[in-house]
């Protein structure tokens, strides 16, 4: 925005329930290809109103192999950031605008599973968003298959201010990190996330699904008049029982075999930094064998009276490794931590229900 | 939705059909996914104010013998009536169509919707436009869905196709007969669980709701089952106090409720349950100080040349760091094949 003004940042992110069900059935739709899509809405008063979104175009590869599927994937993930998109973007605003849609893009959302959406496109995308578009602008996370868990797993984040200069320096070594104290937590900025009805749709979701009659009935003859019977009422939106679920070590072991991949990833990184460290050593070693060795020289020199040669042409001769982008460690971490929150809050709901079960069927103990 | 006319739907041919392309009476059933109906009730509340009503485009899919018709997106076109005459903006439509259907290449052009329950000649100029040759939906009829949002009434949804009526050619344009046909709102499971959210806010003063955590949607299914327990006993005991009308169909749909419990020795139990919450305490253990470790090795990672002691010394806790998470992750590994076991 251009406002002079320098407004307070982002505190919630308030979403209407149409954006809810249209991400909802996006994602699932192109599970488990990632699916990106645009948010539309106003901010009023640091509070983020998202009251629409459209879903981005996606290129449909045929899905054949492994390594096919993975590219589909991988330019879907791209697209927020993607230059076609943009005009596609900016082209589906211009029309909801005549339809009285608010009509400012505050950001995208993306789908996911196991909360396996801490990497680089995520950021890319935010950071994208965050720098072109405009400051204040969050990305909403969907994870797929954990709503078919039973609970709506839907969050938004923003990247951190001091992570926006870091990356805009796009530079992550130590030496920046400690000037910076840029910690991988700090990367995502959770914000909290409510959900908003109109009006209307509060007066449709009484309706939802259908009540049951409001007159005394009559029993049914038999059991399965009682079966059949078209007065039994569904089971109600809310409280949802899928939550009741006893399958729980599908998707324990999703997580932790997650959690296993990071931590392997986290492992190279360490290895490709201590590959680093080791030949920085060794070229700092050689160095000071230079230097020792030319002043020794020199030293001779003086004594023979003859001019002394240049003490400082070693950098010339030799070249110090770059030190490897600490990014990727930092983002892993940020993926650990998240895996590992995940597993502790699914935990705490299995160990509730494992010991209800138990009570039920082992009662008396 | 409430459902308030009962009709009776007959499959029969439509009209007088043009040579060589015979008209399908399909669909003879429609299904409307509950996000399309959210679209149609948000864009009746961002109507202009001196409009009665507001139309859209249907977009969904067709059966293959074109009987069912998904109804599952839609999108708002502006239109101006009077009492006069009535405008559609075409060249909008066909460009948000295009637009769409890049993104859902899937999803074809199905109908549109109103938001009024009234049907009026400009309906059927309408309808003839969605349903026309060309552009519109042809050889398929065009479904259309009208939503009443009159305030203070229920929210009623119909569905209608149409079929040519007999009359003079200059009218035939704005006349056309429509059919009620049945509609279903269907929810996929996926949308269920946001549905749930949403729908925890309907009782609520200011419409909002917050996200839920695992354990608190756990806690209020189980208070929600808890009361229905208490319901049901209460009326059990009644039957025993000789206070309620005792039904034999209702006793006998308990009983098999409660056949359903399987009967399990309590030593199996007792095994069963301690190896398998071993396991997932255990996970829990290995995940937080997963979490402890990496935190830990970040830290020592920007701190150690701080320290003033060199690289090789960064190296090394580092190093140590990697081992030790290495073998957590081995244990982690081992503990996730006791639990394919068990």
């Amino acid at each position: 925005m251009a406002d002079a003004v320098k407004e307070p940042s982002l505190r919630a992110v308030q979403i209407e329930a149409l954006v809810v069900m249209k991400i909802i059935k996006h994602s699932s739709q192109s599970f488990p290809t990632t699916a990106t899509g645009s948010l539309l809405g106003m901010d009023v008063n640091g509070t983020l109103q998202v009251t629409n979104c459209f879903p981005f175009p996606t290129i449909d590869a045929p899905a054949q192999d492994g390594h096919q599927q993975d590219s589909s994937s991988n330019v879907a993930a791209a697209a927020p950031r993607a230059k076609a998109n943009t005009a596609y973007q900016n082209e589906m605003i211009k029309y909801l605008r005549e339809v009285n849609v608010d009509a400012q893009n505050v950001g995208w959302y993306t789908s996911t599973s196991m909360g396996n959406f801490v990497n680089l496109n995520t950021i890319e995308n935010q950071y994208f968003y965050q720098k072109e578009m405009n400051e204040r602008t969050v990305a909403l996370v969907h994870d797929v298959s954990r709503t078919s868990q039973g609970s709506l797993s839907l969050r938004a984040y923003r990247l951190s201010p001091a992570f926006m200069t870091a990356y805009k320096e796009g530079k992550f070594n130590t030496e920046s990190l400690q000037k910076s104290g840029l910690r991988y937590q700090d990367i995502l900025v959770e914000l909290p996330l409510t959900i908003h009805n109109s009006h209307l749709l509060t007066s449709l979701l009484h309706q939802l699904p259908s009540q049951p009659p409001k007159e005394e009935l009559k029993f049914p003859p038999n059991l399965a008049a009682l079966n059949h019977d078209l007065n039994t009422s569904e089971p109600p939106l809310f409280p949802n029982f899928e939550s009741l679920d006893l399958s729980i070590d599908p998707f324990l072991e999703k997580t932790c075999d997650l959690l296993l991949e990071s931590i392997e990833n986290h492992h190279t990184e360490l290895n490709n930094h201590q590959y680093y460290q080791r030949s920085l050593a060794r070229e700092q070693a050689k160095i000071t064998a230079w230097q020792q060795k030319r002043k020794a020289e020199n030293l001779a020199r003086a004594a023979s009276k003859q001019p002394l040669l240049p003490e400082d042409e070693y950098q010339r001769l030799f070249k110090l490794p770059t030190e490897p982008s600490r990014l990727e460690v930092l983002l892993n971490s940020r993926q650990i931590e998240q895996y590992a929150r995940q597993v502790d809050g699914f935990t705490a709901t299995v160990d509730a229900k494992m010991f209800a079960v138990k009570n039920n069927l082992h009662p008396g103990e | 939705m409430a459902d308030t006319d009962s009709f009776l739907h007959l499959a029969r041919p439509l009209g007088p059909a043009p040579v060589g392309a015979q008209p399908s009476t399909a669909p003879l059933s429609v299904v409307i996914q509950p996000q399309a109906v959210f679209s149609i009730l948000d864009h009746s509340l961002r109507r202009n104010q001196d409009q009665e009503r507001v139309i859209g485009t249907l977009l969904g899919v067709r059966s293959e013998d074109g009987t069912e018709v998904e109804i599952r997106n839609c999108y708002a076109v502006p239109h101006t009536e009077t009492a006069e005459q009535v405008e559609v903006d075409m060249d909008y439509q066909k460009q948000m169509l295009a637009l769409h259907l890049r993104a859902n290449p899937r999803e074809v052009l199905v109908g549109w919707y109103a938001t009024s329950a009234e049907l009026n000649t400009f309906s059927a100029l309408i309808q003839n436009f969605y349903g026309q040759q060309g552009d519109g939906t042809w050889p398929h009829p065009a479904v259309h869905l009208t939503v009443s949002t009159v305030p203070g009434k229920e929210i009623e949804a119909r569905t209608y196709i149409s079929a040519p009526i007999g009359v003079t050619a200059e009218r035939a344009a704005d006349s056309c007969l429509f059919i009620p046909v049945p509609y279903e709102i269907k929810y996929g499971e996926a949308d269920k669980s946001g549905l749930e959210l949403i729908a925890g806010a309907k009782d609520r003063e200011d419409r909002t709701q917050g996200m839920l955590t695992d354990i608190e949607a756990l806690e209020r299914a189980i208070e929600q089952v808890l009361e229905m327990l208490e319901r049901v006993s209460n009326y059990v005991s009644n039957v025993l106090d000789e206070e309620t009308e005792p039904s034999s169909a209702l006793g006998q749909f308990l009983l098999n409720a409660l056949s359903l419990a399987p009967k399990v020795n309590p030593e199996d139990i007792e095994r069963d349950f301690n190896n398998h919450i071993q396991d997932v305490l255990v996970v829990a253990y290995l995940s937080n100080t997963i979490r402890t470790q990496i935190d830990l090795s970040n830290r020592l990672a920007t701190a150690a040349l701080t320290l003033g002691t060199g690289d090789a010394l960064g190296g090394d806790d580092k190093q140590k760091g990697g081992d030790r998470r290495q073998n957590k992750g081995n244990r982690g590994q081992n503990n996730r094949n006791q639990q394919q076991e068990a």
